[in-house]
């Protein structure tokens, strides 16, 4: 698992599946759909990604194709250099 | 006029049947659609033993099922008992069991999670993954009924639905409301919103929150349309559906309107079809407020209060006198309401003198299920006490001061909570702040705030101090801050303080 894979996961596991932290998540599964983040999720993950890589991620990137799964948000993250 | 409630849905049916009524991402389903499968719906439930006045749980995400499972409840004289789609399984169990439910509605994700339901009948997609010697029922064998509702004896005073409710203590309280409540309370809506068949409304809000479900109901009563979209954790996503399905109307809580003005394209984009914009769910913040109003042009923003209590609403404000001099005000009494502000006694108030919120009207509940002691404190021979403290001005607009039980005592004064929020709102410099009271040796409660600031960067806690030292006597500056990266959430959007103080 990659470092950038494993901080995502990690910070998910942390603050949204509490109680849970041994839980799989799949990466290709929608954070959305299957209840793990809600709208204010999706705005505190973001938050954690701007502090941690230092990156600015505009309104206009807030998108499913950016931030629906776990391998997107990876995915996201190489197109600002960060792998 | 009272009727019934899945009358809205028949009487379009038979106006506009062909008529696109829901539409959901690429699906969209006509009035006589939904009346024909909620018909055979009816049909399904009533062969498996539903009688007037059962009730039926029904555990989904707004979907055309959901619009289904509504009207088809109610066309078989049952009672509809809708809880979040992310209900647990624990939860699950105190609804079958507070409601005494025998037949339960599942979305496929929810029939996933509650594979161990414990109720002799369930209706869904995916039954075959429940456990348990249970009828299992499908979407086939609904449509496989014959389209024709079944005969039975409902009338506007029977029960339409249980909405439960959470209270600050205790478990979730169940709001009893008749056919003639929702129809009343419906009707009301309609008129003051000026809704007409042209209507189209961009529904985020759950259904099974009473605020979410007046989008259905009204615009089913007047023949308009409604569009479902679950997907606000990507505001962009559903900006971009009210554009491209031109809705006219959209409805929203104040943290719906906060992620929408902080962190999403609504500001940049234009659409010309929007009418109107509802707020209701809470007391927003002026300055939240005055943003909207900046931002949306001669769109017209309806202020809006009301209870589950209250099948909804109670009051709104004309967009006119929001905009000319009523900026805080939730406005006056809907049609078919009236309200009044009481002291403890129940001696009416004058203006300007706060006091308990209360209304009278057909919309106001019949009390909560099975709680008559719960039922008494709240229904008073002079109507129903909202728990909301409030004034009325010379005009008799309605202004709120905060919830009763939120009320913060320091030092022997009475504090609104809702006070040193709206200030710090007001410093534009967080996302959204909610305050609580913590216990305090020598003042007994001080303010303490939780706020997620707009830009993390470059907020500085120092400046925000100095702004509310600008606008608050000192005995209500929080004398705690925690920056957070988010409040947490009732699934209707609303801020859940209990959680913060937990």
């Amino acid at each position: 698992m990659s470092d950038v894979l494993k901080n995502v996961v990690d910070f998910i596991k942390e603050n949204f599946i509490m109680g849970r932290s041994d839980a799989c998540i799949d990466p290709d599964e929608s954070l959305i759909e299957s209840g793990i983040m809600d709208s204010t999720g999706v705005l505190e993950l973001v938050e954690f990604l701007e502090a941690t890589y230092e990156i600015q991620i505009q309104d206009e990137e807030l998108i499913p194709e950016n931030l629906e799964t776990v391998n997107n948000i990876v995915n996201f993250l190489k197109t600002k250099g960060i792998s | 006029m009272a009727g019934l409630v899945h009358q809205f849905l028949e009487t379009s049916a038979g106006v506009y049947p062909d008529k696109t009524a829901l539409l959901d991402g690429e699906l969209e389903a006509t009035y006589s659609e939904i009346d024909s499968l909620a018909n055979r719906l009816a049909r399904l439930l009533t062969l498996h033993g539903l009688q007037k006045g059962d009730r039926v749980l029904m555990i989904m995400e707004n979907s055309l099922k959901s619009v289904v499972g509504y009207y088809g409840v109610l066309k078989a004289g049952g009672v509809c008992v809708e809880v979040p789609e992310r209900t647990t399984g624990a939860e699950a169990s105190y609804y079958i069991q507070n409601s005494g439910a025998k037949i339960c509605i599942l979305s496929s994700s929810s029939a996933k999670r509650l594979s161990d339901i414990d109720v002799p009948c369930v209706i869904g997609p995916d039954v075959d993954l429940i456990n348990g010697s249970i009828t299992r029922l499908t979407w086939s064998d609904v449509k496989a009924m014959p389209d024709r509702a079944p005969e039975n004896r409902v009338t506007e005073c029977d029960l339409a639905a249980i909405v439960y409710t959470s209270g600050s203590t205790g478990r979730p309280k169940g709001v009893m409301l008749t056919h003639k409540n929702i129809c009343t309370n419906t009707a009301s809506i309609v008129s003051y919103l000026n809704l007409t068949e042209a209507d189209r409304v961009m529904a985020v809000l759950p259904f099974y929150y009473v605020y979410g479900k007046t989008l259905l109901n009204t615009h089913f009563m007047v023949g308009g349309s409604v569009v479902v979209n679950n997907r606000f954790a990507f505001p962009n996503s559903v900006v971009k559906d009210m554009s491209d399905k031109e809705v006219t109307g959209f409805a929203g809580v104040p943290s719906t309107f906060a992620i929408l003005l902080n962190r999403s394209v609504f500001p940049k984009t234009r659409i010309p079809s929007l009418r109107y914009i509802t707020q209701a769910g809470g007391a927003m913040a002026p300055a939240l407020t005055k943003r909207l109003l900046d931002c949306i042009g001669s769109t017209s923003l309806y202020i809006m209060y009301g209870a589950t209590e209250a099948s909804a609403r109670l009051t709104y404000l004309p967009p006119e006198r929001l905009l000319r001099d009523k900026l805080g005000s939730v406005g006056i009494p809907i049609p078919q309401v009236e309200i009044t502000i009481r002291d403890e006694s129940g001696r009416v108030l004058g203006p300007h003198e706060v006091g308990n919120i209360c209304a009278t009207g057909d919309n106001i509940m019949m009390g909560y299920w099975k709680d008559t002691e719960e039922t008494r404190k709240v229904l008073k021979p002079w109507g129903l006490v909202t728990g909301d403290l409030g004034h009325k001005d010379e005009e008799g607009f309605i202004f709120l001061t905060g919830r009763k039980k939120e009320m913060l005592k320091i030092g022997g004064e009475r504090v609104s909570p809702k006070e040193i929020e709206d200030a710090i709102v007001e410093s534009g410099m967080v996302h959204e702040v909610a305050v609580i009271g913590r216990p305090d040796e020598y003042l007994s409660e001080v303010p303490e705030a939780f706020l997620v600031p707009l830009d993390e960067k470059s907020f500085d806690l120092d400046m925000l101090r100095a702004f509310i030292g600008q606008r608050l006597a000192s005995h209500k500056h929080p004398r705690h801050f925690n920056i957070v990266r988010s409040l947490p959430k009732k699934p209707s959007g609303k801020i859940d303080k209990e959680a913060l103080k937990r």
